[in-house]
């Protein structure tokens, strides 16, 4: 029986939230929720009582009445007032998740492109800073390829820490991460479930998204928006780490990049991708 | 005298068509016929067969979500090899997966609800609610009718291209929907349905061109504009939107043509990773802008015309005159005029500029306040009004109550903030099809119901009505309310496997639920088909006008003719005058005789002498 009215008890249902912007968003669903249980029971109600009142019986008949202007113009200012308002109500939240200017200053930056069917992520490695690649340099994006997708340029010294990670990257817990999505072939939607973030990747055009965790853990990313057939698979994980946890990581990563190029010296090969899964795949 | 030297289902006993009509051949009677009825079947016989298309797509998406990888039961072995993972075994494919989800959409709204809404409806009523012989332009009438099934078959054709059907959503965002991976010049089975919905469209502008001809230059005598029902005017409103909006497609169906068939690059940029030799330089979020301008003014195309509807079944059997009839028609040209300015509402994530999205919030989020004027409006008609519980009541009001639903969960994703996590996920798929499903088929069945017996002269079983709403009411609720929760849940549409995530695990028992209750939902429209064919047999006489209503397609025989009427029609009063005081009967005909005044939103019988008098002081 509880079961059932779990159902309804939809507050219950969304996954955990592990975003610092996530509680106020889950709330504002809660206030449109809870109006419309309360518009919901109010305009059922009135129906389910005139249509027993004023059901056909012998003898009744319908009142003719054409309407009142008076009550017309109540009925729709009383909603333009309560929708514009919550409207503006709601802005405020959207345009501190969106607005571009609003995008606080970035602790980590990272960024991310979305493939049929996976995701990968790029870091700029020890140097803190990324080298020219097609995000840097909108002219090194004839270098992207499926080998190289983010288009590094690989004669650019800044770039050579670099690394790339395949469906899944790290970041650090309570630190504003600014990802720049893009995508190297069709839509994909960079949703971040627990993270209450979603924004659609678009081949060519960079976007910036940002969110704060304030919990470790593993938790996951996934494609919402159709890719084609294996658009259910494009699964990917991303763990929280506490601060040190998170240093720690890139300092080994940065070391197995500097590696990796030591024993690659010479060539031109573009960033390493450091760590793969392929969690869609259990 | 009347000519009725043949009688056949179509021209029926009461036959009344004009003494120099001579006898037509059987297929321009029943086949490319000019006579809107005819054609307003034909639309109902059509999008009727491609409802069952559309919900056996659906069937089988339900299957695979609720059984992931189980094979689909009883006909799993016969499917053909392109669907299944291999050969007999009965589970399908993700990418056929992709392409079941594209084509219900598809033939759902492009074949059955627009062709139903405003094919079928638009023919029937609007000729006979104003009282004419017929369409103004009934040739150009006929072939809006005779692109639908070519195009129809033209979007089933996918099945035979190298790719399967379309599978790129009804939606069809390139680049994925303009990249086939197909040479140039080669036809996929998106090219077939960019061709498909080409057709459509052009049928729906004809269509409309002649609704609005009509209307404008063939109503009765004496009928003015605020006296036409409320369906005449929400086909005609509906129309206008057709005739500004459907162009706007065309144009980007045609761009996504090139890109898909021709391979330029409207909607794809440059360094396309996986196709290297497209030129690039274009915009996919373009294509998003050009879409959803037609096609959110298309959402209201699907309703418009079942508010019509529903308002003139809920005035009839509350035996009531519709509560604020002016304010209903403001309400359907605000929602129409609102419906062009807000379609930014489906790309707040899609990477439109963010401050855009404020303001797409604040038009959309007012669409709200003609939706709430309407809804009000309907409770206002019912409010001491002498209510008959028919099938087509029934449908009304299951129409009013699950747009009352749907609406209110459009107002969540009005909001861009509460849009972040509910995008694209099964809570958008809810909405959609509370609105779409609640509130369109719903209206269309309560037109069905209540003008069956003036399109084929015989009433429908209303115990199987009765039981066939019952069913479709219940399986309906419990297919797509849970839906809802699927989606707070974060549950993404259009995936093939909700398993292979950990945050969507728990889900696998709702998902079982609503198969379930999908299927039951499926059959119980059985119910409907056999009520039609049992009733266009064995159904009881309907006469002239079973439903004592007021509205002029009563007027006309049982079972009309070509050129509807046997009396010359004038209208006297408005659509609404139920219960009038001074009169015996609780309904008072559009076009019968007689004066009236008016005091306080009142309407009184009055004899000639005291109208002449004005002593009642009537303005």
């Amino acid at each position: 029986m509880g079961d059932i009215f779990k159902v309804f008890n939809m507050m219950a249902w969304f996954p955990e939230n592990v975003s610092t912007f996530g509680a106020e968003l889950d709330n504002l669903f809660g206030v449109i929720y809870y109006l419309s249980v309360v518009i919901f029971f109010l305009t059922f109600g009135i129906m389910g009582y005139f249509l027993i009142k004023y059901r056909h019986k012998e003898g009744r008949k319908g009142y003719n009445y054409h309407g009142n202007n008076i009550v017309e113009l109540t009925w729709t200012i009383l909603p333009t007032i309560l929708f514009a308002g919550l409207g503006l109500y709601t802005d405020s939240a959207w345009a501190e998740t969106k607005y571009s200017h609003k995008v606080p200053v970035a602790d980590v930056e990272i960024l991310v492109l979305g493939k049929q069917f996976g995701w990968y992520a790029m870091y700029p490695g020890a140097d803190g800073k990324f080298g020219r690649n097609a995000y840097t340099d909108r002219s090194a994006r004839h270098l992207m390829s499926t080998t190289n997708p983010f288009g590094i340029d690989s004669t650019d010294e800044a770039g050579m820490d670099d690394f790339v990670t395949e469906n899944q990257f790290k970041i650090p817990v309570n630190s504003n991460v600014v990802v720049r999505g893009s995508s190297i072939d069709v839509l994909h939607s960079f949703f971040l479930p627990h993270m209450r973030v979603k924004q659609d990747v678009i081949p060519g055009l960079w976007m910036k998204i940002w969110f704060n965790a304030f919990k470790t853990g593993n938790y996951e990313l996934a494609c919402a928006e159709l890719c084609g057939g294996g658009h259910y698979s494009m699964r990917a994980e991303y763990e929280i780490l506490s601060k040190s946890g998170y240093d720690k990581w890139l300092d080994q990563k940065n070391s197995d990049v500097k590696q990796l190029r030591m024993m690659s010296a010479g060539t031109t090969e573009p960033a390493p991708i450091v760590e793969e899964s392929h969690p869609a795949s259990h | 005298m009347s000519e009725t030297s043949v009688v056949t289902p179509d021209s029926g006993t009461m036959d009344v068509g004009h003494h120099d009509h001579h006898e037509l051949p059987w297929y321009r009677k029943y086949l490319f016929s000019t006579d809107h009825k005819v054609i307003a079947k034909q639309f109902m016989i059509a999008a009727l067969f491609f409802m069952f298309v559309g919900g056996a797509f659906a069937l089988f998406i339900r299957w695979q979500l609720a059984y992931p990888g189980k094979p689909i039961p009883v006909i799993g072995s016969i499917l053909p090899a392109s669907w299944v993972t291999e050969p007999m075994s009965g589970v399908i494919t993700p990418e056929f997966f992709t392409q079941l989800l594209t084509m219900h959409g598809s033939v759902m709204i492009f074949l059955v609800i627009i062709p139903l809404a405003a094919g079928m409806f638009g023919n029937f009523c609007i000729p006979l609610m104003i009282g004419t012989d017929d369409m103004a332009l009934p040739r150009l009438n006929m072939w809006s009718f005779w692109l639908v099934p070519p195009a129809g078959l033209i979007m089933m054709a996918g099945f035979y291209t190298e790719t399967g059907y379309a599978a790129a959503g009804w939606t069809s965002y390139p680049p994925l929907s303009a990249l086939t991976g197909l040479p140039v010049f080669t036809i996929s089975g998106q090219t077939l349905w960019l061709i498909a919905l080409f057709m459509i469209g052009f049928s729906s502008i004809m269509g409309a061109v002649n609704y609005v001809t009509t209307i404008m230059n063939k109503r009765a005598k004496g009928m003015k504009l605020f006296d036409m029902p409320l369906t005449v005017w929400a086909l005609f409103i509906t129309a206008i939107i057709i005739t500004l909006g459907t162009p706007v497609l065309a144009a980007a169906l045609t761009m996504l043509f090139m890109d898909n068939f021709l391979h330029t690059s409207f909607f794809l940029p440059d360094s396309l990773v996986t196709s290297s030799h497209y030129a690039g330089g274009g915009q996919p979020v373009l294509w998003q802008h050009i879409f959803w301008f037609y096609s959110h003014p298309a959402v209201y195309i699907m309703i418009l015309p079942l508010m019509g509807v529903v308002s003139d079944v809920l005035a009839t059997f509350s035996r009531k005159p519709i509560y604020g009839y002016k304010a209903m028609v403001f309400a359907l040209s605000g929602i129409a005029f609102l419906g062009f300015i807000v379609w930014g509402h489906h790309m707040f994530q899609s990477g439109m500029n963010p401050l855009l999205g404020t303001t797409f919030v604040l038009s959309t989020i007012v669409i709200a306040v003609p939706s709430s004027i309407k809804v009000f409006n309907w409770l206002g008609t019912l409010w001491r009004g002498d209510i008959r519980f028919t099938s087509a009541m029934l449908s009304g009001l299951a129409f009013v109550s699950m747009f009352i639903i749907g609406g209110l969960s459009g107002v969540f994703m009005a909001s861009a903030a509460v849009d972040i996590f509910i995008h694209d996920t099964y809570f958008i798929v809810a909405h959609i099809h509370y609105v779409l499903f609640g509130g369109s088929l719903f209206g269309i069945f309560a037109g069905i119901y209540y003008w069956f017996p003036k399109m084929y002269g015989r009433m429908l079983n209303e115990t199987w009505g009765r039981r066939h709403l019952f069913w479709t009411f219940i399986a309906f609720n419990c297919t797509f309310f849970p839906m809802h929760v699927l989606g707070l849940a974060g549950h993404m549409r259009r995936i093939y496997d909700p398993n292979v995530y950990d945050f969507l695990k728990g889900l696998s028992g709702l998902n079982e639920f609503i198969t379930i209750s999908a299927i039951v939902l499926g059959f119980a429209q059985l119910i409907l088909v056999a009520n039609i064919f049992h009733s266009l047999i064995w159904g009881k006489k309907a006469g002239r006008n079973p439903w004592n209503a007021n509205t002029l397609e009563w007027a006309a025989p049982e079972h009309p003719g070509h050129g509807n009427f046997d009396t010359d029609i004038t209208v006297y009063r408005g659509p609404y005058e139920f219960c009038v005081e001074g009169r015996e009967l609780d309904y008072w005909p559009q076009w019968e005789p007689g004066e009236s005044i008016s005091v306080h939103h009142h309407t009184i019988a009055v004899s000639k002498e005291e109208s002449e008098n004005k002593v009642f002081g009537a303005h």
